[in-house]
């Protein structure tokens, strides 16, 4: 694509829908959000700069391959329910930190970052080979 | 030493033997012995106790949830076992290092695991007392059996084999599972000990029926019993030492064992014993007919096994205390003698590389210990005084007469016991005595590995007959004790006196002798004859195998033929017919009452109706693709409408995405397709589609119509934040409620995406090379 106001709005767009998806992720647990829409905003993201920019950019930003990235999100996915093992005896309960300021830190939020990256590497794998192959 | 600490360190004594084997020299055969012996030595500490009818137990949780406990129990009956188990594992570790001598490194390493491995599984089978823990033990010994068929995984024979054995023995081991769930059902435990005691419980249970047709499947198919007998013949494609121990002395017992086990459970129960002395005779019959047809070595003292297991399946299937004695005596005389005869033949087999009998001959001129230990273990084999098959063969005579049966499980015994002695005599002066012109020259003598056990084996057969008070107190005794359920007063001895059991001994012997002489002419008899070929249970089973696969080629090509619109063709029209079929069974659905119509959302569903139309009519993809984006987007707002932001939220990606994605697919596409359906293919899709469209609508409708029970949303909105401190009810029950399903789907979505991604990857290589 060779439009020039795609290509100069897409590093905007990728910023903003970026910071988008992070923030639904981080919302998620209290606010409608949550991984699995991050992951798709996030892959949106990047999606564009793909479209704008080409697929070889796009891969040099992500930096890591993304079935690795995929991969790597099922793994924490697993890890997340090993403390819950550990201190209560079942697998995935999830356990929570507290401050005295009121906020609060659990283990959901590293399950949902695993979600968020399955669905990010697994679309962008998918997205990267189809307009690698375009004509 | 704790019986679970023994578990422990057989399964870490499998590793450290396997890496001990790899070295090479006398080192890499000898020092893996070490693990089974100093099993069996441990084993031996627990003498006193089970001398003296007492019993070892180790209890320790595992599933407390499930029911499922590491309880390990050793009794009489299991202590025989295990001696047995690490005893004869000692000699085959042994002999298998020398058997290997010539072998890579890393070769005979693999064996000595699995051996070893396979130790451990039955070590675990026997001292069970939780009926799951022993199925899972059960089921590893068929595994570890498979991978040793299949040792030589190169020959095709040793594959199919090796699969043939699988799927048999673990067909058998879900029948098992089968009989155990059942049993746990009734009698609410799955301890077996507690099974043993509960025979009134049992012969009362509405599930006997099923209770015994599995297990009996279970314990058939492992101990090879009619018309599961033809898969131990062929399992003589694994190598001698794995056939010397899996398959005659250990693993194919395991049956016995567990009709043993369940013996007293089913007291009360007069079909089991008629099954096994039915069942048992036929395979003592069957087996012995094809021990004089059989024309390998190996597969001569194949058929003799599975003769000696139905003997053992009848015995347990015949009541009374001489009757078991007679079983663990004839374990014990079974397990010597048939070992060191598979050890023997392993040797004559390793020098000459010729596996078939008539071939063999004169072989005494270049291992005589070999010869010597063949002659000692076919001796206690055709039960001649004073070895101690002589003595097991006694009782088990006593043990038919005593019996309430009638004559002809009698005759049976002693046609097949007088096939056994011709057999004996075959298998050890055929090939090491007799056609000294036969073998010129071999080229593996016989080394010290080689020798050992056979003839310690050998030895240990007629010491045990010289000696019968101990082996009585000490072995056989506490293990009959066990398997009888109350104390029997054994007297297992050399001389009965001139008994009825004397002249049936006298009449097998004889008949033996004239059959080892006629041996030539009878084989070559049954083998030419035409209608020995067609009772052939091997071929039933591949022909039943053949046809099962013949079935599945066909309907996989028939209903996966590549078609998308077949695929989904056949999956909506399944769902609308078993839909139909609900709505006429129940007669009538209630839908509810429409009083208002909402402008929004109706003008939403026209937008989104229309959007379905284009999509279904247009000829351009693109338009077709904007057609199908409308109608997410239309439902996107009706969750917005309806108060699910989440749903809408990620319904507003996914479209998004997928137009993405498919974008880039269409960039490739032709703009405008060719029709390829016909008119008639048309219509039918139309129907379908209207079809499932109109069932999917009264469905959804009829729902609305009846009261909405609202105790599960009420319950998470209730507990989401004080069970799991989010307010967010969706995204709760997705990482918290239901967390493990969740990660489940997100692996399923990893390996989709990778699936599809490999399978881009290798169209693009195509392209380019």
């Amino acid at each position: 694509m060779n439009s020039m106001i795609f290509t100069a709005s897409a590093r905007i767009l990728f910023a903003l829908m970026l910071a988008a998806s992070i923030f639904i992720l981080w919302r998620g647990h209290d606010e409608p959000g949550g991984g699995f829409v991050g992951g798709l905003v996030a892959s949106m993201a990047l999606a564009v700069v793909a479209l704008a920019e080409g697929v070889p950019r796009a891969r040099r930003m992500l930096r890591i391959h993304p079935m690795s990235l995929a991969g790597l999100g099922v793994f924490l996915g697993f890890v997340s329910g090993l403390p819950g093992l550990l201190i209560d005896g079942s697998y995935l309960t999830h356990q929570w930190v507290f401050f005295p300021n009121g906020f609060k830190l659990g283990t959901t939020m590293v399950f949902d970052i695993g979600v968020y990256l399955v669905v990010l590497g697994g679309m962008l794998a998918l997205v990267f080979r189809l307009y690698e192959d375009a004509p | 030493m704790s019986l679970v600490t023994v578990l422990i360190l057989a399964a870490a004594g499998s590793f450290l033997g396997w890496r001990l084997s790899a070295l090479g020299g006398v080192a890499g055969r000898l020092l893996p012995v070490f693990v089974p012996a100093g099993l069996f030595v441990s084993f031996l500490f627990h003498w006193p106790v089970i001398t003296t009818g007492g019993v070892v137990t180790d209890m320790h949780a595992w599933v407390p949830s499930l029911g499922v406990a590491l309880n390990l129990r050793l009794d009489g009956f299991s202590y025989l076992f295990t001696l047995l188990i690490t005893g004869i594992g000692s000699l085959v570790t042994l002999y298998a290092g020398a058997y290997f001598a010539d072998a890579p490194g890393e070769h005979r390493a693999r064996f000595i695991f699995l051996i070893l491995i396979f130790m451990t599984a039955m070590l675990g089978t026997v001292l069970s007392d939780n009926l799951i823990v022993m199925f899972v033990f059960w089921e590893a010994t068929s595994l570890t059996s498979f991978m040793l068929i299949g040792f030589d995984a190169r020959k095709p024979e040793a594959r199919r084999a090796a699969l043939q054995s699988l799927l048999i023995t673990a067909g058998g081991g879900l029948a098992l599972f089968g009989a155990i769930l059942l049993i746990g059902l009734e009698l609410g435990s799955f301890s077996l000990s507690n099974a043993a005691t509960s025979a009134g419980q049992l012969a009362q249970s509405p599930y006997l029926a099923g209770i015994l047709v599995l297990l009996f499947l279970g314990a058939f198919t492992k101990s090879a019993q009619f018309p599961f007998h033809f898969w131990l013949p062929q399992a003589m494609a694994a190598p001698t030492p794995a056939s010397a121990y899996l398959h005659s002395a250990t693993m194919v017992k395991l049956g016995i064992y567990l009709l043993g086990r369940f013996d007293a459970a089913f007291a009360q129960v007069p079909a089991f014993g008629i099954t096994l002395v039915v069942v048992g005779s036929l395979t003592m019959l069957i087996a012995a007919f094809n021990a004089l047809r059989a024309t390998g070595y190996k597969a001569v003292l194949a058929q003799s096994t599975v003769a000696s297991l139905g003997i053992l399946v009848m015995l347990i299937g015949l009541d009374g205390e001489v009757a078991a004695v007679a079983t663990a005596g004839f374990i014990l005389a079974h397990a010597l003698y048939k070992a060191a005869l598979f050890f023997c033949a392993g040797t004559a087999i390793h020098a000459t590389h010729i596996a078939e009998l008539r071939k063999l001959g004169g072989l005494v001129r270049f291992l005589p210990f070999t010869a010597a230990a063949a002659v000692l273990a076919s001796f206690s084999m055709a039960g001649l005084p004073p070895f101690v098959g002589f003595i097991s063969k006694e009782y088990l005579f006593e043990a038919q007469l005593e019996s309430g049966w009638n004559v002809v499980p009698v005759v049976v015994a002693v046609v097949v016991n007088g096939i056994m002695v011709a057999v004996a005599g075959v298998v050890s002066l055929r090939p090491f005595f007799l056609g000294r012109d036969k073998i010129s020259k071999v080229d593996h003598g016989e080394t010290l590995g080689l020798l050992f056990g056979p003839l310690l084996l050998g030895i240990l057969g007629i010491v045990m007959g010289l000696i019968p008070g101990q082996v009585t107190r000490h072995l056989v005794g506490p293990a009959a004790t066990a398997l009888y359920g109350a104390p029997i007063d054994t007297s297992f001895s050399l001389w009965h006196g001139i008994t009825p059991m004397l002249f049936l001994s006298l009449a097998a012997v004889g008949l033996g002798a004239v059959l080892a002489w006629k041996w030539t002419p009878i084989h070559d008899a049954l083998r030419a004859a035409a209608w020995t070929q067609k009772i052939d249970a091997d071929r039933i089973y591949h022909k039943t195998v053949a046809a099962i696969l013949g079935i599945a080629r066909g309907s996989t090509r028939w209903l996966q033929n590549g078609d998308q619109r077949r695929y989904t063709a056949i999956v909506l029209a399944m769902l609308l017919a078993s839909c139909l079929w609900v709505i006429w069974r129940t007669g009538s659905f209630a839908l509810p009452e429409f009083d208002t119509i909402l402008p929004l959302p109706a003008l939403l569903l026209i937008a989104a109706f229309v959007g379905a139309l284009v999509a279904a009519q247009a000829n351009s993809l693109i338009a077709a693709l904007i057609g199908v984006g409308i109608v997410g987007y239309g439902s996107a707002l009706l969750f917005v409408l309806n108060g699910a932001p989440d749903l809408a939220l990620t319904q507003f990606a996914v479209e998004t995405l997928v137009l993405v994605v498919i974008m880039a697919v269409l960039l490739r596409l032709p703009t405008r397709t060719q029709t390829t359906r016909t008119k008639t293919e048309h219509r039918f899709d139309a129907a379908i589609a209207i079809g499932f469209a109109g069932i999917v609508f009264i469905g959804l409708a009829a729902m609305l119509a009846i009261p909405f029970d609202d105790r599960i949303s009420l319950f998470y909105g209730e507990t989401s934040y004080t069970e799991a401190l989010g307010h967010n009810v969706v995204n709760v029950i997705l990482v918290d409620y239901r967390a493990l399903d969740t990660l489940g789907e997100t692996a399923v979505v990893a390996f989709a995406t990778m699936g599809a991604w490999a399978l881009l990857r290798r169209r693009r290589t195509d392209r380019k090379g």
